[in-house]
């Protein structure tokens, strides 16, 4: 799939690229406003990443003429100025989604995920692992036949979020982010992934040893998926 | 008690110190203009008389020594008498003495005088009736008093009229400019309309002063507001970095471990931009306040998110609010984080095994939720400082916090008028409670 990243950070830029074309993303960037103008009118994308605090440009211009030329591809605002009345406005003019910076490029990929998979209307996301029946949609897991109700939301979010990034490390610091990303209180380092991994395998092993939810050493987690 | 009222007072009351001094005056007063009245006339008929004992003679009066005696036939008020007088001595006086004339007594001011005609000595004697010299004192003296008692209710009158009238800009100043005068303030500055130097400087003054704070206040809010967005874009860039990193396959785990640390620092300092952002936010009035909420939905949803945190901690925790409790033009976002702090907080200082009591009831028609628990708790001078940014206490939390939970719930609660009112035993345990104003109730 094809993205265009309008950023005028190029450090920033940089960095997205080299994410993005690790995940399999063909990716065009641009530092302005005005080359980015050029590209929406004449190529077509899948996604358009765009930054609002561009120097030369209104960002909200862009994303109107990002819905004019390239009417099917999905914008994503990324903005370091989460100003409330942006994001608002940003959503009125037919933004797919809206992120504050500093992202995680985990979550930018969760949202692009979703997004596709919300446009090509993907019903069949459910994942086998080990004996378990891991149905994304619907957000249940199964065992064999019997649904395991005993597993709460947050553990459901973490357990996906592995999935989404299977065959990855995330670290602490990564899973915490994308569970409690939107509180904002006064704990930096006060995770609580152990206690949530720990409930989850607990859960999970009434019915059988959950093997697949693997704990990388002084890293973090990882749900390996041969596929 | 107001200047106003004051200035009245003392006018009135000075006012009527000086009224009742001179009415006590007035009587010895009018005694004494009346005394210097009759004496100067009593000398006056003296000369009279000395005059015409000089010309026409002694003898047309006295004859044969008998004296010679004239007064008001009827009322007995003045009389002239003349007659020899045997000793030899000089009298010239004027005083008060009694006199039997035709059977009636009468007090009489009376002048005596001798004088000498050829070889004889005179006394002569002009008297008038003390009564006829008094009669004119009490007419006098109630005019006196009624004339000043009218004279002092007109002067309290003006002075009460123009004192509300000169006092009325500092009235309006006051009311206007200090009474209930919060920061921020918005409203353009509007001259109070006064003659009044004083007060013109006075109004200028305060205007200065309050766009001097209200400066000062906008630039730390902007300073605050633009230093914490110009963080988000390098701390963005550091964090895609480390990320990227991560994923390399040419990086062993020692250094791994590395990055795990560096990205944990940098969370710090994201959590704390996303506050400091957070805060200046709502004191810029960037949240709308159009949602409506059930608070007892809201802390089931704070509880959820927060279980596991009592759950390591072996922490139970009683949620009692009215179902029927809702909330109207407030911002859910915002209260969800003010109770995840206050719930958290009372997690995080509590004791192993500890209680969070979390119950709701109506005090004075308005919602009132208390939050206590069985925690350290916060000692009587540690109390005031607890909403300043930065500000932390106990020495074994510096670990996991920066000080900016209270300030976050502090600002939340300032945003929709909640009053949070704290009360705490170190070592039992602190109840934060939060008192909903009634314009967020939803009737």
């Amino acid at each position: 799939m094809n993205v265009l990243i309008v950023e005028d950070e190029k450090a920033l830029t940089t960095e997205l690229e080299i994410f993005l074309a690790n995940c399999n993303y063909i990716c065009e960037t641009c530092y302005d406003g005005t080359s980015a103008s050029e590209k929406i009118s004449t190529n077509l994308y899948d996604f358009i990443l765009i930054d609002l605090g561009l120097p030369d440009y209104e960002g909200l211009d862009l994303l109107k003429e990002a819905k004019k030329y390239n009417p099917e591809a999905a914008c994503i605002i990324l903005t370091a100025r989460a100003e409330v009345y942006d994001r608002i406005k940003g959503l009125d003019l037919g933004a797919d989604d809206y992120l504050a910076k500093p992202f995680s490029l985990l979550e930018l990929q969760s949202r692009m995920h979703a997004i596709t998979r919300r446009k090509f209307g993907l019903k069949n996301s459910v994942v086998v692992l080990g004996e378990f029946l891991i149905d994304l949609t619907n957000r249940t897991i199964a065992h064999s036949e019997t649904l395991i109700n005993t597993i709460t939301k947050k553990e459901f979010d973490l357990v996906a979020y592995l999935i989404l990034h299977k065959n990855r490390t995330l670290t602490r610091s990564q899973l915490s982010e994308h569970i409690w990303g939107s509180i904002v209180n006064d704990d930096y380092d006060s995770n609580y992934i152990d206690a949530h991994i720990k409930n989850i395998r607990k859960k999970l092993n009434a019915y059988a040893p959950p093997d697949w939810l693997e704990t990388v050493r002084g890293l973090g987690y990882r749900i390996s998926i041969n596929n | 008690m107001r200047l106003g009222t004051k200035l009245t007072l003392f006018n009135t009351i000075s006012k009527l110190v000086i009224v009742v001094l001179f009415v006590l005056l007035l009587p010895s007063l009018i005694r004494n203009i009346n005394q210097n009245y009759t004496d100067n006339w009593l000398r006056s008929q003296k000369d009279k008389v000395l005059k015409l004992v000089k010309g026409p003679g002694i003898k047309n009066y006295i004859q044969n020594g008998e004296g010679y005696g004239s007064y008001n036939a009827l009322l007995k008020e003045e009389y002239v008498s003349l007659e020899v007088d045997s000793v030899d001595t000089d009298i010239d006086t004027i005083v008060n003495e009694k006199r039997l004339v035709e059977g009636d007594t009468i007090q009489y001011r009376i002048l005596s005088h001798t004088f000498k005609t050829g070889k004889t000595n005179y006394l002569l004697e002009i008297g008038k009736s003390v009564d006829t010299i008094n009669e004119t004192a009490a007419p006098l003296q109630s005019i006196a008093f009624e004339i000043l008692l009218g004279m002092v209710l007109l002067t309290i009158l003006a002075d009460q009229i123009y004192s509300t009238y000169v006092l009325r800009p500092l009235g309006l100043i006051i009311k206007s400019k200090l009474i209930g005068h919060k920061f921020p303030h918005h409203t353009p500055y509007k001259k109070v309309w006064t003659t009044t130097s004083d007060f013109e400087y006075l109004d200028i003054s305060i205007h200065k002063m309050i766009q001097t704070i209200e400066s000062t206040f906008q630039k730390e809010r902007e300073f605050i507001s633009n230093a914490s967005h110009e963080l988000m874009t390098p701390i963005s860039i550091l964090q895609s970095k480390i990320e990227n990193m991560f994923e390399r396959e040419d990086i062993i785990d020692e250094v791994k471990v590395r990055l795990l640390e560096m990205q944990k620092i940098l969370n710090r300092l994201k959590s704390i931009t996303k506050t400091l952002l957070l805060i200046s936010q709502i004191e810029n009035d960037q949240f709308l306040k159009e949602d409506k909420v059930s608070l007892a939905i809201l802390i089931h949803e704070v509880y959820d998110e927060i279980s596991i945190r009592l759950q390591e901690k072996n922490i139970t925790c009683e949620i009692d609010i009215p179902e029927e409790w809702q909330l109207a033009g407030a911002n859910k976002f915002l209260l969800f984080n003010l109770f995840f702090n206050l719930i958290n907080n009372a997690v995080k200082y509590n004791k192993e095994g500890g209680e969070i009591k979390i119950t709701g009831q109506l005090e004075n028609k308005t919602f009132v939720v208390n939050i206590a628990d069985t925690g350290i708790g916060i000692s009587t001078e540690q109390l005031p400082h607890v909403f300043n940014r930065f500000k932390k206490f106990s020495q074994s939390l510096q670990q996991d916090s920066f000080g900016l939970g209270l300030p976050i719930v502090k600002s939340i609660a300032d945003f929709h008028h909640i009053k949070i009112e704290i009360s705490s035993e170190p070592g039992i345990g602190s109840t934060f409670k939060l008192i909903f104003p009634v314009e967020l109730m939803e009737v």
